[in-house]
């Protein structure tokens, strides 16, 4: 059994709930760094026809996958799913649009074109919107969606995002099952640079089998080798996803999700390296048993100055919490690179 | 080959060893595991460490990791253990998921560890190797010895096995009673920095102590108070020196044990400390062949039997399986059942002088069987074999249902086997009862004459009366024996239970003793078993329990009354060799003092460690004492496999 066919096994055991086409997955407001300036960020998380990827098994850490449709959904499905999401800006002047799907964008087999169009249709013609990202696979990027994605936004600034995950192809093929190499994430990005277009790498702090320290020094690694591809990195904590291959190696005892100090020393460490380029991270689920964690005492703290960070980008925000339990973290990553197999679950 | 790593001393699965690197180890032992990735420091300190982790593939390159291995033994040497690039993973992955990245094959010279899963197919050459994932299968207890006995199969047995992110001081008993040879202080470390206080009993919350239950250099001049007030880093490393100080003095103590070859009794006790120590030890005792292939066949020290586990151990069973299998009862037809006695060995005791005064010269027509627990049945002939002489119970008067159902089920098993025409028990209590359960399951008639205690006058007349009324009836010719016959069953008791069939060879009678006829003109090569008369020419000399077997002039053995064994004389060796029992093959060499494991070609896989062993070579007969399992003498590169007596060259 392949490491894809023991993530289809887990699959194939959820059910996905049926609910209405006319509803997006998920949808919430925010705020981000557009051109450096803190700006309202509205996310939409659309009820695809799936990711390709995740059917036939995908990413260990992914729970995504059940976020699709039933039954994929028309073009009057995606248009009800956008119209209750923009409600959410209803009182924005301006704002970003982020557009998920449980898979890619760009995928035409996952969003056919013309459901694609009239999204981007409909907020090339809101004026309040100042920014469009949408997330994608690296091999769905084409010369020629790119420029039919810009011929609707016009001068609108488009954003693709990808969920790179590490530049090391080992751990994306051997730990997250992603599917793709670097090299096809560098070629989907010079495709978009090469239009105006540009690129938010997602990077994924500690998969399934590394300890603490490797994981830590891969993303460490990993923004090194984005940096010249990426104009904003964001580091995605694993959290543990209900379906995943994760999930079930954390029931096990065999997983836990990163600390929230080795995130604050790779942004510290990264943006000292690069001053210009923004590096962010959303600790999502933060201080839960399923997510990335300290102490009881720090975890949600640490959070607030985390996602303050993200927006500031000043170094001086991560110095504002200090803990205890700093010192068990640096006890893990002295010892965790020699359990063989027995992950530290302090 | 295994040159770095050799085992001193083993008590059953455990041992104690050393691992020949620079600085020498002595195992079972404690790694500071923080050391293992410090190859780096030692170019610009004087420490030197002797064993060093050369990364994972998870995060380099094969071709990165391969140059490093090669820069690390250009620099550290060959006494420096380095353990294999390796990309490892948690016990819950499926086989085919694995990375299918691969070092190239490269020779390392010099002392190397290896991490290995179970089930894994190739098993790398390695003086070390490392259970994969053994961190996360605490509470895990069947997993966990699945794992490690599948491992133990496989590598060989001189080769030192470490279960790295488990060891702390309460588990570390049971972990090298297991055959553990090597554990670290990560558990111990992260306890300290999570402001939890270990024992051997557990831990503590530092916060929940009133006092440190310990004494060692980091608790004695402090309390719990003074430590609780401590900024963190402070506190965490007076609690890790304390957490290291109590793992290292739990080692030398299960150490000590080793050497003492008391190391059972210590764990039946640790075990109780989590269930899964003691579901282990369950576990392991089920199993039973792993141990039992390791566990010597006598020891000095008393076997001390106080726990449930006492009944599964592998002495215990070991007997009971021998009485049922190898040994065979005289021929007499009356059968005495007697309590077992506080004073060892039985006859000796103040209740079985009565008992034995009581028969008077009906003792004769009978044969003394001893009920005990947890031993089962004890025939009189082996109350001197270990560890029949060499048990303490605690002793209530009460016997557990446990108790009761196995030493009724040693009863009848052996009644079923061999039959009597009559049976006298003279038991009370829950002797009795046992008795009375395997007589009920057979429908055997049982004739019990103890009233009250079994040493009352009134007991021992009814008794007497009761032999007395058996032997003398009209009608029934019981068969005797002479006191001469007694000591050769005796002997020839111990024999068969040490021996098994192969001991009969013993007491054929030789081919130019034997009258010439056509019936035994092809002898000695004819082993079958022979005529059930006796051979006339076998005496027993020496006075109870010094017996010494001869066949006419000559000494054929002698029985070793401290462990209740025989020693064979040259001759008795030569007399056995072609049974092809606890024989130990040779190279062709004329060997002196010792046999050491590289020299050995084969060896019967029957032997255990103490047995009364025959070497025999090209160019010598000899004999001596195992020192080790039959099947590690085959397979162990290291360490002396016999103790030899006698050496006749061939």
């Amino acid at each position: 059994m392949s490491l894809n066919k023991e993530v289809l096994k887990i699959r194939e055991r959820q059910r996905i709930k049926p609910s209405s086409p006319d509803y997006p997955a998920a949808s919430w407001t925010g705020e981000d760094l557009v051109e450096g300036v803190r700006t309202k960020t509205l996310t939409m998380i659309f009820k695809s026809a799936g990711c390709y990827w995740g059917k036939v098994g995908g990413c260990t850490m992914c729970g995504f996958v059940y976020d699709c449709a039933t039954t994929p959904p028309t073009l009057e499905n995606y248009k009800a799913q956008l119209e209750k999401a923009m409600r959410k800006a209803g009182d924005f002047s301006e704002f970003m649009v982020k557009i998920f799907t449980s898979g890619s964008f760009l995928d035409e087999k996952e969003v056919f074109p013309e459901a694609r169009d009239a999204i981007l249709e409909t907020l090339a013609e809101d004026s309040r919107v100042v920014k469009v990202l949408v997330e994608t696979r690296p091999e769905f990027v084409s010369e020629e969606n790119v420029e039919a994605c810009l011929d609707i936004l016009k001068e609108k600034p488009f954003e693709l995002a990808f969920g790179l995950e590490t530049s090391s192809d080992r751990i994306r093929k051997d730990s997250i099952n992603k599917g793709f190499t670097f090299s096809q994430f560098v070629r989907a990005a010079e495709i978009a640079k090469e239009h105006g277009v540009t690129v938010k790498a997602y990077l994924l702090l500690k998969p399934l089998f590394l300890s603490e320290k490797q994981a830590l020094e891969d993303i460490l690694h990993s923004i090194d080798d984005a940096a010249p591809y990426a104009d904003t990195i964001s580091v995605n904590l694993c959290n543990v996803q209900k379906g995943t291959l994760v999930e079930s190696f954390w029931e096990k005892n065999q997983y836990r999700p990163p600390w929230l100090w080795s995130i604050v020393e790779i942004l510290k460490r990264a943006k000292e390296k690069y001053p210009e380029l923004p590096i962010m991270s959303d600790p999502v689920g933060a201080g839960s048993k399923r997510g990335p964690r300290n102490c009881k005492e720090c975890s949600h703290e640490l959070a607030d100055a985390l996602r303050d960070f993200s927006i500031s980008q000043d170094p001086a925000d991560l110095e504002k919490v200090d803990c205890e339990c700093k010192e068990l973290w640096k006890k893990v990553l002295e010892a965790d690179d020699f359990t063989y197999g027995a992950p530290i679950l302090e | 080959m295994t040159r770095y790593f050799e085992v001193e001393q083993r008590d059953g699965a455990a041992r104690v060893g050393k691992l020949l690197l620079s600085p020498t180890i002595r195992t079972p032992c404690i790694l500071h595991t923080a050391d293992l990735g410090k190859f780096e420091d030692a170019e610009r300190t004087e420490r030197t460490f002797p064993i060093v982790d050369a990364g994972s593939l998870w995060t380099e390159a094969p071709e990165i990791l391969e140059a490093k291995l090669r820069q690390i033994r250009t620099k550290t040497g060959e006494k420096t253990l380095i353990i294999r690039p390796h990309q490892a993973y948690p016990p819950a992955v499926q086989e085919d998921s694995r990375g299918k990245i691969r070092l190239p094959e490269m020779e390392l010279n010099g002392a190397v560890g290896a991490v290995l899963r179970s089930g894994a197919e190739e098993i790398p050459k390695s003086d070390l190797y490392i259970m994969e994932g053994a961190g996360s299968l605490e509470n895990n207890a069947r997993k966990f010895l699945e794992d490690l006995l599948d491992l133990k199969a496989r590598i060989p047995p001189d080769t030192a096995l470490y279960t790295p992110k488990l060891a702390l001081p309460e588990n570390a008993g049971v972990l090298v009673y297991l055959g553990v040879d090597i554990l670290d202080d990560t558990r111990a470390e992260l306890a300290a920095y999570s402001d939890i206080y270990l024992t051997a009993a557990g831990s503590f919350y530092l916060d929940t102590l009133q006092e440190f239950p310990c004494r060692c250099s980091a608790c004695a001049p402090t309390t719990p108070e003074e430590v609780k007030a401590l900024p963190k880093h402070e506190r965490a490393e007076l609690l890790a020196a304390h957490n290291r100080n109590a793992l290292e003095a739990e080692l030398a103590l299960v150490r000590e044990k080793i050497r003492a070859g008391n190391l059972r009794e210590y764990v039946e006790g640790q075990c109780r400390v989590r269930p899964w120590l003691t579901a282990l030890l369950r576990l392991a005792d089920f199993e039973q062949t792993y141990l039992e292939e390791k566990t010597t066949t006598y020891r000095k020290n008393t076997l001390i039997a106080n726990t449930s586990e006492s009944l599964t151990r592998v002495e215990v069973n070991r007997f009971a399986r021998r009485v049922q299998e190898r040994y065979t009862p005289p021929e007499l037809d009356i059968l005495l059942l007697l309590p077992c006695a506080a004073k060892k060995p039985y006859s000796i005791s103040q209740s079985h002088q009565k008992f034995l005064h009581a028969l008077g010269k009906y003792k004769k027509y009978v044969h003394e069987v001893i009920i005990t627990s947890p031993l089962g049945i004890v025939p009189r002939e082996l109350e001197l074999t270990y560890p029949a002489a060499h048990y303490d119970v605690a002793v209530t008067g009460h016997w557990d249902e446990e108790e009761k159902n196995w030493v009724s089920s040693c009863l009848e098993s052996y009644l079923e086997k061999h039959s009597y025409g009559a049976i006298v028990a003279h038991l009370e209590g829950a002797y009795r009862e046992v008795c009375e359960r395997a007589a009920e399951k057979l429908g055997i008639e049982v004739i019990y004459t103890s009233t009250g205690s079994p040493t009352s006058r009134e007991s021992l007349s009814t008794l007497k009366t009761a032999v007395e009324t058996l032997c003398t009836s009209e009608g029934q010719n019981w068969k005797t024996r002479n006191v001469e016959k007694a000591k050769y069953d005796f002997v020839k008791g111990i024999l068969a239970y040490q021996f098994g069939e192969v001991s009969e060879l013993l007491f054929e009678e030789k081919a130019s003793e034997v009258p010439e006829n056509a019936e035994n003109a092809e002898r000695p090569e004819n082993t079958e078993k022979q005529q059930k008369t006796e051979n006339r020419n076998i005496a027993i000399k020496g006075r109870f329990p010094k017996y010494h077997l001869y066949s006419k002039k000559t000494q054929l053995a002698t029985l070793v009354p401290q462990y209740g064994t025989l020693a064979l004389s040259m001759e008795g060796a030569e007399m056995m060799v072609s049974g092809g029992k606890y024989l130990v093959e040779i190279d062709d060499f004329l060997p002196k003092g010792s046999i050491l494991a590289p020299g050995v070609i084969a060896a019967d896989p029957e032997i255990r460690p103490n047995d009364e062993v025959i070497v025999i070579g090209k160019k010598a007969l000899c004999v001596g004492r195992a020192l080790m399992s039959g099947q590690e003498m085959e397979k162990a590169t290291r360490g002396a496999a016999v103790s030899l007596r006698h050496v006749k060259k061939l």
